[in-house]
């Protein structure tokens, strides 16, 4: 999967007809094969550009930080990415017209062992689902399956599945990096951080780092698109995704919704209901 | 009507920490937090007709079930309760016509999470109780008081260990 | 630092007989916010008022906890002794011992005692972060809009405008009058229904505060109560009403003849027409789906023939638009079709009519002369059988409920059809008589003694045709029996329902129905008037089958609250509402789409201080809201709070116990 010259030839058009302001795509990383993001406004720097199977970061989280959308942003999406694009244009966070949005059919992208990523494997959605080009070919959207982690969990007793959660919850550094790397969290001010949460609950905790978990993946229920930005932004290297994929399968299961931000004004699971959604766990 | 909590005579262990045992006279605590409309109301009734439950509760009143954040269960849970009970209208029947839609749908994903990082899962309960329903309260508390009076003190995440 | 009083009360014997006050008094003397903590007899009573009052002065406390009955008892009452004492109301909390510890914990009065200590200490927690509130004023705009013309929205437009209150009554037929204008007589006087109801109709067209729109619909209302603003369409009638004499010579010479709707399609009208002879207003109106001239643009003999030249072809669908305070909705009801009763022979044979085609034939100026006639033949029945809960009570064919008037309506048909036909005999399957109104028993009697119906009690299974008769075959349970009567004409009491289009009409207003798609009441017993929604109201049928009487009755009811609802120059709102924190609102719009009420709009703020650039954020509309919270739950960035119930409150409960 390499899409680099497509990309450099249509951010050169983009800039060369002054449709944009700033690029976001990959460049290498100087150290090692993987690649970082890279945000250009220059043109001459367009060659840096690359997109192959190590384009693993989800680009739409830089679109937060524009609180105007004034800004003109041409940017390059997968699948997952262009879902949680969606979701930010549905969430009233990005204007439409000022994205230039390149969409490539990802065939899967490679994690630091050089394997396929899990969320790849598991992939529901490979085709981007907003874009004003695609490059690639459509594959159609997949079966789901329930992710492998959280089904070895489930199996497990329930105290030893307590250790084994208390053990991610303790050595959370809350530095608060999931949220940085996370496209959908975007709130100016996180509730984790306001005073209300702080004053009865301390910050820097196990309790607390429980807390600001749990309340985070419940945010993103419905929303998450499986990106693995906060996993792969974690320092202590915790399985974020385990929270997120757990949502996501009862979401799944029960309200037949889970793939987020597939259509347009969709809000996600959390912000619909049905009057036939699942009652016979309510005594 | 059996609403009232047998004395339980072998040591209760706490489920999610078996090495730990409950002390002597335990008694579990239980926050509750009822819609004004229908469930406060139906409490209300309860007691006006001197039906008698546990006395292990306590109960918040709010003024929907969707006003109820998932993070006051887990501060309950992480503070003091033993086990939550949330109650609201039936569905339909919501006094501010579709909160307890929204509600619902929250409540299951958050008691499913709760599940899986570790608590049992009759340690958040939920329940529709409508303002004509003074039995069913009784018989609600009753269940969950019993619930959780098996499943021992909660300490796995408290606050003071964790 | 806070200041708070406990007051705990021992409701006589009620909390005090289980719960030990005295020593909750000293458990919560011992919280350091407390700085006075008293017991009383009856803390609602005027001695226990003026306590609460002395202390708040005295100690000068920032909030109140009370421990007594449930605060949905008291709660107003103790409101009212602190801002008697100079404190913000709001500043209460209240501790319900009784309902929630006293009366259910009886035999555990150590658990009894230390759980209303827990809930005491809930109430402080919670108080301390109460925050001062202040009722909202809300403008009010006063005038009323009365959605239907039937006897419930006349009623209800009479009684307002007598209150020297503007109002609009749209209706969508050309006439006001409703289902009683085609009634003979009405139960339990047999009273002329046309006589009783057209001055009705004429104080409505003459009376000074009415404005009369009919032909019209409702298609639009924004807004919230005491500032709605509605949009009506006014179907273009092709006649000037205001040179139109009402001479009735259009009608008589338009050559187009189109079913009757308003004599059940008994008999025909023209293209342009009045309902019935005293319609008010008692001008025609062209039915644009049959008129020659508007179809195909030939004819036009109506306008030839018009003295003062009334008849416009061109007209058009005119939209106004009203500014509102209130809406009462009275659109009526519909007659459920009896299709499903295949074995009558319904649709197959035409002797078997509805009891509103009945009533027809029987008015004097109905398609037949006040005869009742067999339509297949034109002859008058001799032997009539009624056929009651047709379609009502059934859960296999019908709907579940009871239509309430028909057994009161078939006795009164009885009776009918003995004073037209002489010789008659009516017969009348039933499987109960439900006559529980004031003189209904004894008008039942009646029917029964003066007429000498038979009434058999079982279900009837089939109807066939036998030469030029029905056959009736049903069971009398009361003989154990199954019988045949041998029918000239067989009536069925069908079933009525919610009009066809209410659930569309409701979904437009923003209110309630149920599944039946009758409008819901805020509270079946006690508030059966009101909607969920402030300022609007329900009367007459459009809420549940009822009478003429108890439709009567309700469209008063809600003239009653109409006039409460504009009796200031502005309206007090509770204020325990959401409000927004533009600082953390991320302009997500979440809460917009969940609010039940659509109280929640956006709105462009500078993105700073000073700031040329702008952001959204929401804005919640403080007349609108209704305080459900709803919106506080979703709002990931925590930038609602919803007052007497912010987090701080509730959380300040969970850890204080």
């Amino acid at each position: 999967m390499d899409y680099s010259k497509q990309i450099q030839e249509i951010a050169s058009k983009l800039f060369a007809e002054n449709k944009i302001d700033y690029f976001v795509g990959y460049k290498q990383n100087s150290f090692d094969d993987s690649q970082v993001p890279f945000l250009i406004t220059d043109p001459a720097e367009i060659p840096k550009l690359v997109f192959t199977d190590r384009s693993v970061f989800n680009l739409a989280n830089y679109l937060k930080p524009d609180h105007t959308k004034r800004k003109r942003v041409g940017l390059v999406v997968k699948g997952c990415d262009s879902r949680a694009l969606n979701l930010l244009l549905t969430e009233g966070q990005v204007k439409r017209e000022n994205v230039y949005i390149i969409g490539v059919c990802c065939e899967g992208v490679l994690n630091d062992k050089r394997e396929k990523a899990q969320n790849c494997v598991e992939c529901v959605m490979p085709d981007p689902v907003v874009y004003d080009e695609m490059l690639g070919t459509p594959s159609g959207k997949k079966k789901y399956t329930v992710n492998v982690d959280i089904k070895e969990l489930a199996k497990m007793a329930l105290n030893e599945r307590a250790d084994y959660f208390e053990s991610i919850f303790e050595n959370c550094i809350r530095c608060n990096a999931c949220r940085h790397s996370c496209p959908l969290c975007y709130c100016a001010k996180c509730c984790l951080d306001q005073e209300t949460s702080t004053l009865y609950h301390g910050a820097n905790t196990s309790s607390g780092a429980m807390h600001a978990l749990m309340t985070w993946s419940l945010h993103l229920a419905g929303r998450c698109v499986d990106c693995r930005n906060c996993e792969k932004a974690c320092p202590s290297h915790l399985p974020l995704h385990l929270l997120h994929k757990q949502n996501e399968n009862v979401i799944y299961e029960n309200f037949q919704q889970h793939l987020a931000g597939m259509e347009k004004d969709d809000r996600g699971a959390f912000y619909k209901y049905s009057l036939s959604d699942p009652d016979d766990f309510i005594l | 009507m059996e609403t009232e909590v047998k004395e339980v005579k072998e040591k209760i262990v706490s489920v999610e920490n078996p090495g730990i045992t409950a002390p002597n006279g335990w008694q579990p605590v239980i926050i509750g937090i009822l819609c004004n409309w229908c469930s406060y109301a139906g409490s209300d009734l309860t007691g006006t007709s001197r039906i008698q439950y546990p006395p292990n509760i306590r109960i918040i009143r709010v003024p929907c079930s969707s006003r109820v954040d998932p993070w006051f269960i887990i501060k309950s849970l992480q503070t003091t309760a033993d086990g939550v009970l949330i109650s609201g209208c039936h569905p339909g029947d919501c006094h501010y016509i579709s909160g307890n839609y929204y509600a619902r749908r929250r409540f299951l994903v958050t008691k499913k999470l709760l599940n899986f990082v570790g608590y049992h899962e009759n340690r958040v309960q939920f329940s529709w109780v409508s303002a004509a329903e003074g039995p069913k309260f009784a018989k609600v508390v009753a269940k969950v008081t019993e619930d959780i009076k098996k499943l021992g003190p909660l300490y796995r995440y408290k606050k003071e260990n964790f | 630092m806070a200041r708070v009083g406990v007051f705990v009360c021992y409701c006589g014997a009620n909390i005090a007989g289980v719960v030990d006050v005295p020593a909750v008094v000293q458990e919560a003397k011992k919280i350091k916010e407390v700085k006075i903590a008293i017991e009383y007899k009856y803390m609602c009573s005027d001695p226990g008022q003026q306590m609460i009052r002395d202390a708040i002065v005295q100690n000068r406390l920032t909030s109140v906890v009370v421990a007594a009955c449930s605060p949905r008892m008291h709660e107003k009452t103790f409101r009212k002794a602190l801002s008697d004492a100079g404190m913000n109301p709001y500043m209460l909390e209240v501790a319900n011992i009784r309902e929630h510890s006293s009366w259910v914990h009886q035999k555990d009065k150590k658990a009894a005692t230390d759980k209303a200590i827990d809930l005491i200490r809930m109430a402080i927690g919670k108080s301390i972060a109460n925050e001062q509130l202040h009722e909202i004023s809300v403008p009010v705009t006063k005038r009323a809009l009365v959605i239907g013309g039937g006897i419930a929205g006349i009623q209800a437009a009479l009684d307002i405008a007598d209150a020297r209150i503007p109002v609009t009554l749209v209706e969508k037929s050309p006439s006001i009058g409703g289902r009683m204008a085609q009634l003979d007589e009405t139960f339990p006087t047999l009273d002329c229904s046309q006589c009783i109801l057209t001055p009705k109709m004429v104080d409505v067209a003459s009376h000074p505060y009415i404005e009369l729109i009919p032909y019209s619909e409702v298609i639009e209302l924004d807004g919230y109560v005491g500032n709605y603003k509605a949009k009506i369409k006014k179907k273009a009638s092709y006649v000037d009403f205001s040179t139109c004499t009402g001479c009735g010579t259009c009608t008589q010479k338009c050559p187009v003849k189109v079913p009757n709707e308003f004599n059940m399609n008994l008999d025909k009208r023209k293209a342009i027409y009045t309902p019935f002879p005293q319609a008010v207003p008692n001008k025609p109106v062209i039915d644009a789906e049959h008129c020659t001239m508007l179809l195909k643009g030939k004819c036009g003999i109506c306008a030839k023939f018009c003295e003062k030249g009334s008849i416009n072809f061109k007209m058009v669908d005119e939209v106004i638009e009203r500014e509102i305070g209130a809406v009462v909705i009275a659109t009526g009801y519909d007659l459920w079709d009896p299709k499903p009763y295949e074995e009558y022979g319904v649709g197959r044979y035409k002797d078997i009519i509805t009891s509103l085609e009945f009533e027809r034939m029987v008015s004097a100026s109905g398609p037949t002369n006040g005869v009742p006639i067999r339509p297949s033949d034109g002859k008058v029945p001799r032997n009539v059988v009624f056929i009651k809960c047709i379609g009502s009570r059934d859960e296999a064919k019908g709907i579940e409920y009871c239509s309430k008037i028909c057994c009161m309506y078939t006795a009164k048909h009885a009776i009918l059809l003995h004073h037209k036909v002489h010789d008659s005999h009516a017969y009348i399957f039933y499987m109960d008589i439900r006559a529980a109104g004031k003189g209904y028993e004894e008008f039942v009697k009646r029917a029964q003694v003066e007429t000498a119906a038979t009434y058999l009690r079982g279900r009837v299974s089939k109807i066939y045709k036998k030469g030029d008769k029905l056959m009736v075959r049903g069971e009398d349970a009361q003989i154990g029996q199954v019988v045949e009567v041998e029918a000239d004409l067989v009536v069925l009491a069908t079933a009525i329902t919610a009009p066809k289009d209410n659930p569309a009409l409701a979904r437009l207003l923003g209110v309630s129905y149920d599944k039946y798609g009758y409008l819901s009441e805020a509270h079946p017993k006690l508030r059966p008037v009101e909607t969920a929604k402030a300022g609007i109201f329900l009367a007459g049928c459009t809420q549940a089958p009822k009478d003429i009487p108890d439709t009567v009755a309700q469209a008063s009811a809600c003239a009653a609250k109409v006039c409460g609802l504009f009796s200031g120059d502005t309206m007090k709102k509770d204020p325990m509402i959401s409000t927004i924190n533009n600082e953390f609102c991320s302009g997500c719009q979440n809460c917009v789409k969940v609010c039940p009420y659509q109280a929640i709009v956006t709105e462009e703020i500078p993105l700073g201080p000073g700031s040329k650039e702008m952001r959204i954020v929401a804005k919640i509309n403080e007349g609108v809201c209704q305080g459900c919270g709803s919106c506080v739950a979703v709002c990931r960035s925590m930038a609602i709070s919803l007052a007497g119930f912010t987090d701080p409150q509730i959380i300040n409960e969970i850890v204080a116990i």
